[in-house]
């Protein structure tokens, strides 16, 4: 390890972008006041276009650089490292921190008093600055201090609307979390050290020792700060109850964060447990299953936006871990495919994630309102909105030709590879398995995207509410319309990203990716051609004159005028599918008709459906309720009498000596 | 059979075939129930007529209402050009399983929302209903596609359903399953009897027929024939899999092939045709039990692709 006084070119570029983030927080702190947003907005978003081209600059290079003595950890130096794939996660921060400091300004001024600015700006700051660092980590030390700065400053952001009772729950449950992942990690370290004796992360070499406990801990660390199932229920709490833009970042870049260390020690690291690969499988399969039928139950869209993020990490865990796989099966291509898919799907999440949870808030400050039985009719209200909130839509549901097909299609083709390439039956099973697992997904996905952009967006505006929303704040659109474009751009020139991951698969399986024969479908010409068909359909069968083009309502079988009373909502949407996983979603209707002729002339008619976690009600819950009873029995120890204290410390004392002496 | 006279048979067949399926099938109906029924070109007339018309929309509707539509149809006619669905069809870049399959979801997601826009509730029960019978269907389609790719070891649906020596599904059991599982799982992916009867006078519980129940005029005709041709190639890609199966004993001439392969399409109609007139229409709720029925062919041609194609 090389120590030079000032840090080598492209760290320097990312660290210029640190410096501007770093100002962000004095400036916020040493303000007498703050009334406006405009500049730490500026600030926020210069840096993160310094960050991205330095990410761009450091996709070819490997560098680490120790910083001088006195800047020092106890027992490790800090140590930050750039190459190919910190570069990557680097790059999607970038962007995504980009749009949200462009839609921050409109969109804090309508919090109003919600929130406190100076808070808000230094842990935002930190928050960005952390995320960073912790990417950039070379060792254990320097990990863990920007992970717990990380995991604490996006938990003060979370609480930011702190009068409110549920953001208080939301803030305590999304800390708790934390820490238990903070617990995980930690052992995990401690004993991978005790193994390796280096806090370097480059010196860890998993497949060398038998290293399955302290993989398992990192693991389930990792797992919890992702939202894997089953260790996910802080996410549908945190995202909901933070401000747009910080949920934006929180499930675009935040959860990647830990995607990428799991990459980092894990994948890296070489572990080939097979217990540890099946394991992340299985919990990458269900995530993605689990997550996706919960988003279709929700009716607040922040949150259904919450449980779909626990699908994709889902997928993304399914494709590490099936890179971890591969490779010990010695099949290296279908494992640097899978480390691509897996890869490339982290950073197309992060791009579509953040600007569906921009639109919500977007919804939530222009419309008032985020529940999807009070939204609709907003497609000319908000129209850039929508076109922008459609394009996330494609994308997440994996439709082509935007991003998120290009990295689903990676993954199913891994998958195939797999199943085509493996000579054990039970592989390839498993492989198929996964593959009609990934289309159910799909499906699911479908409907739950369908029924979000459909209820919230078209049709008849549902309450007041949306009948007065409005799109007037230029920031919040452009912000939106930026990802858009990403989305879409990544979407047709998939094969360039995937030559920007070549180092990493390489370092990962030791075989390069075959990107010409990998991402086979010209994906470019196919929509060039769509599209001068789709022109030639419009000019050759629909041209004819405006007058053929007659508005009327919609049929009603002649009973007069439809309200919006008489349109679907996102619950009877999705009735027949939650019907169909009813004991999944322990879903019950209870429905009430009342009235003297009640067959033919109902006075009230009263629908109630009901959804809970199975998780959450069998596991957790009696969880806490065993933590709770253990806590006031071990209560009775604290008496409050200093005699009893002293009795303590003497006896603890005495154990000491004599565990010392033995 | 050069390259000249194959597209032109293919075009023709894009443009001809899907009306003249609807055709069959009209007709056949119309002669199970002892009526003389309309001529069997009627469709194609259909549709010039409703191109001749104007169209009248909702109050409600956005531009994403009107756009859905020559999209929609653009996207099956790529998708034409990308599936094998008759034997001459030329080959272009691009013909991937998951593409494909994909494409088809892009189509059933643009037709939900067109239906969502227009605040119909009948449009909306259709739409959710239609939801919910594509997350079933789908592992069914997906999974007959891959046992059939498996031990061509290539996801590009062209080498997979090609007639050359580089074929390697030589199982006729493969063949016959995987054709089996996607002729049941396009029976209910294109709302036909014993999922949906497309000619029923209610609404209520249409799925396809009530989604499109705001379309009219140009409109109408361009979500017409692009259902057709939705039909069309999922017959034809199931009668392909026959097609596989029966040239494994009878081999035959390319021309015989082309010919075959236009008599499946219209021949699968019949078999519609037949289902139609003799079968009722199951209750919703029944209608995953006959979806399993579709994944179980699918999933015995996964156990034989995995337990054929271990060879190395």
């Amino acid at each position: 390890m090389v120590s030079y006084l000032s840090p080598p070119f492209p760290l320097i570029t990312i660290y210029g972008a640190l410096t501007l983030w770093t100002a962000g927080i004095m400036l916020a702190i040493l303000r007498r006041r703050i009334s406006g947003h405009a500049l730490f907005a500026w600030a926020m978003f210069l840096g993160s276009a310094i960050l991205v081209a330095g990410a761009v600059f450091g996709l070819q290079v490997d560098i680490t650089w120790e910083a001088p003595r006195p800047i020092y950890f106890g027992v490790a130096p800090f140590v930050n490292r750039l190459d190919n794939l910190s570069s990557i996660f680097l790059g999607l921060l970038g962007l995504c921190t980009a749009a949200t400091a462009i839609f921050s300004p409109a969109y804090l001024d309508h919090l109003g008093s919600r929130f406190n600015p100076r808070l808000y700006w230094v842990c935002k700051n930190l928050f960005l600055l952390s995320m960073a660092e912790v990417v950039l980590s070379g060792n254990v030390l320097t990990f863990l201090v920007f992970w717990e700065l990380m995991s604490l400053s996006s938990a003060v952001l979370v609480a930011s609307d702190h009068s409110n009772t549920r953001v208080q729950r939301a803030a305590l449950i999304y800390l708790g979390a934390t820490r238990i992942a903070t617990a995980f990690l930690a052992a995990g370290f401690l004993w991978l050290h005790s193994l390796f004796h280096s806090w370097t992360f480059a010196d860890w070499h998993l497949a060398d020792k038998p290293c399955f406990w302290p993989a398992l801990l990192i693991l389930i660390g990792l797992s919890i700060k992702a939202g894997v199932w089953p260790f996910y229920i802080w996410l549908p709490y945190a995202h909901p109850a933070a401000p747009a833009p910080v949920s934006a970042l929180m499930s675009g870049v935040m959860i990647k964060v830990a995607l990428y260390a799991m990459i980092r020690l894990l994948v890296l690291g070489g572990v080939d447990t097979p217990l540890i690969q099946h394991l992340a499988l299985a919990l990458g399969i269900i995530s993605a299953f689990w997550g996706v039928l919960f988003a279709l139950a929700q009716q607040d869209l922040k949150r259904l936006l919450a449980f779909s993020s626990i699908e994709n990490v889902g997928l993304i865990l399914t494709g590490l871990a099936l890179s971890m796989y591969c490779r010990s099966a010695n099949l290296p291509d279908v494992a640097s495919l899978a480390l691509a898919a897996a890869l490339f799907h982290c950073f197309n999440h992060g791009l579509f994630k953040s600007l569906l949870f921009l639109g919500a808030g977007t919804l939530d400050s222009q419309a008032g309102t985020r529940d999807l039985s009070l939204l609709g009719g907003l497609s000319r209200k908000m129209p850039w909105t929508m076109a922008s909130f459609l394009m996330g839509s494609i994308a997440i549901c994996c439709l082509p030709p935007l991003n998120g097909f290009a990295s689903k299609w990676l993954l199913y083709q891994s998958l195939f590879q797999l199943a085509c390439q493996t000579a054990s039956p039970v592989s390839r099973a498993i492989s198929l398995a996964c593959i009609g697992t990934m289309a159910l997904v799909g499906g699911l996905a479908v409907a739950c995207f369908t029924e979000a952009f459909g209820i919230a967006f078209l049709g008849q505006a549902r309450s007041q509410l949306a009948e007065r929303a409005h799109e007037k704040e230029n920031g919040m659109v452009i912000a939106q319309i930026l990802l858009a474009v990403c989305c879409i751009f990544t979407g047709l020139t998939a094969p360039s990203f995937l030559q920007a991951f070549q180092p990493v698969c390489f370092a990962a399986t030791h075989s390069f990716l075959p990107v010409a024969s990998a991402f086979s479908i010209p994906m470019s010409i196919l929509a060039l051609f769509l599209l001068a068909t789709v022109w030639m359909i419009r000019v050759l069968l629909m041209s004819g004159k405006p007058a053929d083009v007659r508005r009327y309502i919609t049929w009603e079988c002649g009973y007069g005028e439809l309200s919006h009373r008489s349109e679907a909502t996102s619950i009877s949407f999705v009735h027949s599918i939650e019907y169909i996983f009813r004991h999944l979603l322990q879903y019950r209707t209870q429905s009430e008709i009342t009235g003297a002729d009640r067959r033919h002339f109902p006075e009230k008619i009263k629908v109630e459906t009901e959804t809970q976690s199975l998780l959450e009600l069998r596991v957790y819950a009696p969880l806490i309720r065993i933590l709770e009873w253990l806590g006031r029995r071990f209560a009775t120890l604290q008496a409050g009498s200093i005699h009893l204290y002293l009795l303590y410390m003497l006896l603890t004392l005495i154990t000491l000596v004599a565990v010392g002496t033995i | 059979m050069t390259e000249a006279i194959r597209w032109l048979l293919f075009l023709s067949s894009v443009l001809f075939l899907p009306p003249l399926t609807v055709g069959v099938i009209r007709k056949t109906k119309a002669r199970l129930q002892n009526r003389v029924g309309a001529p069997v070109f009627q469709p194609i007339l259909n549709l010039l007529k409703l191109l001749q018309k104007g169209e009248t929309i909702s109050y409600t509707a956005s531009w994403l209402f009107r756009a859905v539509c020559p999209v929609n149809m653009g996207i099956v006619i790529l998708i034409a050009f990308l599936t094998p669905w008759v034997s001459y069809k030329p080959s272009v870049a691009g013909e991937d399983i998951f593409l494909v399959i994909y494409l088809l979801a892009l189509v059933r997601f643009l037709t939900i929302l067109a239906s969502l826009d227009s605040a119909s509730p009948f449009g909306a029960f259709a739409s959710s209903r239609e939801a919910t019978i594509a997350l079933l269907v789908e592992p069914a389609v997906i999974l007959s596609l891959v046992s059939l790719a498996i031990p061509v070891r290539t996801s590009n649906l062209g080498q997979i359903f090609s007639f050359g020596s580089g074929s390697g599904g030589s199982d006729p059991a493969l063949w016959l399953l995987a054709g089996t599982g996607l002729f049941l799982a396009s029976l209910v992916e294109l709302s036909r009897m014993p999922v949906d009867d497309p000619t029923t006078h209610l609404e209520l519980t249409m799925v396809h027929e009530a989604m499109i129940i705001e379309n009219s005029g140009k409109n109408l005709a361009l979500v017409e024939y692009a259902h057709a041709l939705r039909m069309a190639l999922l017959y034809g890609l199931s009668g392909q899999c026959y097609l596989h199966a029966f040239c494994l004993f009878v081999p035959v001439t390319e021309w015989v092939r082309a010919g075959l392969s236009l008599a499946l399409v219209l021949g699968l109609g019949v078999v519609t045709a037949l289902i139609e007139g003799t079968a009722v229409k199951l209750q919703w709720r029944k209608v995953p039990e006959f979806i399993a029925y579709g994944l179980t062919m699918s999933l015995l041609a996964t156990l034989v692709a995995i337990a054929r194609g271990t060879v190395l």
